[in-house]
């Protein structure tokens, strides 16, 4: 498995404030995967600086073995559609398509228009006229349409209404089914992630909480009630991730690889957004050390 | 890229386009019958022809037909193109994309961010100067005869004036390419620099005016070492003269045209003594010879004394005050517009440059 993301010591300064500091992480290739954290985690900031729309500060981020938006052969092997899904308001959808063709050596044309037709776009109608929905599949077409090795995706649905988020993440995973291509993509609504992500990163204050495909990370995450038990000591091998606690109960949601065999606990499942909002919830000083972190390839 | 650069410029190529048609259009409209007129009023003869008071009166006599008007129209059109092109065209290229993101579009193709700059720049500086310099031909053509006419000697109105002067120099022969290429990347590098369009326009447009005014005032003067003369005070064209002080005790003396140099611009001019000093002192004997009958007042005089009164230019004559005139001379004309155009498109290659290193590095 190889990394199609490297980010080492990274980090991103305006003026006086750090929008990312010090982030380290990789991203495997093969998945698709959800990079998801409360705003003002940095996502955005990693995204615009593995396309090269930013400089890091501090520290390197290498994406599928280059640095970003090294060369014309680079930016042609990452696609990239942005917050907000932007597109050119006067420009027609076709003008779009003439732009992705003459822009891209590598553009699929005949993708390109299938998508149009499929989507029911007007090819002479400007991009200004479109809906919130149809922009952001412009804007994906014009993505996937170049071919490249890794797509990546910043908060692609956050404005988008119930149906057309559905019908973009529909289209994105087509994409991603008939071309084998990588994806990051970013959110903080877990429920948009769940649908479409097989492999999760949890982004708090530019520190990866957790990471790790999303089917291992349900496998090993429980949820645990039963009578109260003093903070500090569950087993070995149990790591609590939150912990709530009543005089006579205690709520515990606990990592392990092996099974909770303790008979005084009621052991749930978890569901992705409540692994998530855990992790996000959890004091940054708690995160532990020693422990690697699960299904982070080194 | 290249083709991309021109869709996306379309707007600007088609408003320029319909803005040179109509002016075109006015000007072809009115050109043939300004030509008759020039010769109607005989001032367009061939070969050894010196009639400055024909040609006085035919510029003297459009200043009261809506030629006056069309000629300012036509040179204020060509004044202000350079700085519409840097406000409307240059401060949108960057700060547009990044104020709609599109940026994250633009910059995300299979092409470099330099290209993509490179191409955005030529095509827009490339456009701009042949908007404004086709401008400046099309003028130039139409307003032949009036030129002809200060070739020939006329002066004294606004149709009149040399070619050093800030509406003949700024809108003829080659600056008007350096101030459109200048312009442009301004408003490119206010754009990355300010990434708001609406400010970034307005810097521009400050910069720009600013830098408009000071050339010709301060630094264009400088361009070359001005030539110097001292000359008999009897000897000037025409002066303007004023006495001022208890008993017109001091007095000015200014030269209208520098003599024997046709076209010469003239930068200063100042009377000076035996001993070749400025001064303003008028010599005693001749604050009693008023300037226009009263001692203390002004007036402009361009036939040089009246012959038989007695004269108070021809008293500082015969008194040693003699003129010295600062100017640049007629036949440096090109030189100076070579200057000033080399100036302005070395200013705009900075800048380019400057974008360069802020798209690839710092933007964003």
């Amino acid at each position: 498995m190889n990394a199609v993301i490297t980010a080492s010591g990274l980090g991103k300064r305006y003026r006086r404030t750090w929008a990312l500091r010090d982030c380290t992480l990789t991203i495997p290739d093969g998945h698709v995967i959800g990079l998801v954290g409360p705003n003002g985690a940095g996502k955005t900031t990693l995204l615009r600086l593995a396309t090269g729309m930013l400089t890091p500060t501090r520290g390197t981020i290498t994406v599928l073995g280059a640095r970003p938006a090294a060369g014309p052969a680079q930016l042609a092997r990452v696609g990239f559609v942005a917050q907000d899904t932007p597109v050119y308001a006067r420009m027609t959808v076709a003008d779009h398509l003439r732009l992705g063709a003459w822009l891209n050596p590598g553009w699929d044309g005949t993708l390109a228009r299938q998508r149009i037709g499929q989507l029911g776009l007007d090819p002479k109608q400007r991009a200004g006229s479109l809906s919130g929905g149809q922009r952001a599949q412009l804007a994906l077409t014009l993505a996937l349409a170049k071919r490249p090795e890794l797509l990546i995706l910043d908060e692609p649905v956050a404005a988008l209404d119930p149906l057309a988020r559905r019908e973009f993440l529909q289209g994105l995973m087509e994409a991603v089914a008939g071309h084998g291509l990588s994806v990051v993509l970013s959110s903080h609504l877990v429920a948009d992630l769940e649908r479409v992500c097989d492999y999760l990163i949890v982004l708090v204050a530019s520190q990866v909480r957790v990471a790790g495909d999303a089917g291992e990370l349900l496998a090993s995450h429980h949820r645990l009630s039963g009578p109260r038990r003093a903070p500090g000591t569950m087993p070995a091998g149990q790591e609590v991730i939150t912990e709530s606690h009543t005089d006579k109960q205690s709520n515990l949601l606990v990592r392990t690889d092996g099974p909770v065999l303790d008979p005084a606990w009621t052991v749930k499942p978890v569901s992705l957004e409540d692994l998530v909002l855990a992790y996000m919830s959890r004091a940054a000083s708690q995160t532990p050390t020693a422990r690697p972190q699960l299904g982070v390839v080194s | 890229m290249i083709r991309l650069s021109l869709l996306q410029f379309r707007a600007q190529v088609v408003s320029a386009v319909i803005t040179m048609v109509v002016y075109a259009a006015v000007l072809a409209a009115t050109g043939p019958h300004l030509a008759s007129m020039y010769t109607a009023d005989g001032v367009g003869c061939h070969g050894g022809c010196h009639g400055g008071a024909a040609a006085d009166y035919f510029t003297g006599s459009l200043i009261r037909t809506p030629y006056l008007v069309l000629y300012l129209l036509s040179v204020g059109i060509i004044l202000l193109a350079p700085a519409v092109i840097g406000l409307f065209w240059g401060a949108p290229l960057i700060a547009r994309e990044l104020e709609t993101g599109t940026d994250a579009l633009a910059w995300n193709q299979s092409v470099t961010r330099t290209r993509w700059l490179a191409v955005k720049l030529t095509t827009g500086v490339v456009t701009a100067m042949a908007v404004t310099e086709a401008l400046c031909l099309m003028q130039s053509w139409w307003a032949a005869p009036i030129g002809r006419a200060v070739g020939d000697g006329a002066s004294g109105t606004v149709l009149a004036q040399g070619r050093f002067t800030q509406l003949v120099f700024d809108t003829h022969g080659v600056t008007p390419l350096g101030y459109a290429a200048f312009a442009f990347t301004l408003g490119v590098t206010a754009g990355a620099v300010i990434r708001r369009t609406i400010p970034a326009m307005a810097v521009t447009l400050a910069i720009f005016a600013a830098l408009q005014v000071a050339m010709p005032l301060w630094i264009r003067p400088n361009l070359a070492p001005a030539d110097h003369t001292v000359l008999s005070v009897a000897s000037l064209g025409g002066v303007a003269e004023a006495q001022s002080g208890p008993g017109g005790t001091s007095f000015t003396l200014t030269a209208l045209s520098v003599p024997g140099q046709p076209g010469a611009w003239l930068l200063s001019s100042g009377p000076v003594n035996a001993a070749g000093q400025a001064t303003s002192s008028t010599p005693a004997a001749c604050t009693s010879v008023g300037t226009a009958g009263s001692g203390v007042g002004g007036k402009e005089s361009s036939n040089g004394p009246v012959p038989g009164a007695p004269s108070f230019v021809g008293c500082l004559a015969s008194h040693s005050i003699r003129e010295t005139i600062t100017y640049q001379p007629a036949s440096r004309y090109w030189r100076f517009q070579a200057t000033e155009t080399g100036i302005y498109l070395a200013l705009a290659l900075v800048l380019a440059g400057y974008c360069f290193r802020r798209l690839s590095r710092h933007l964003s």
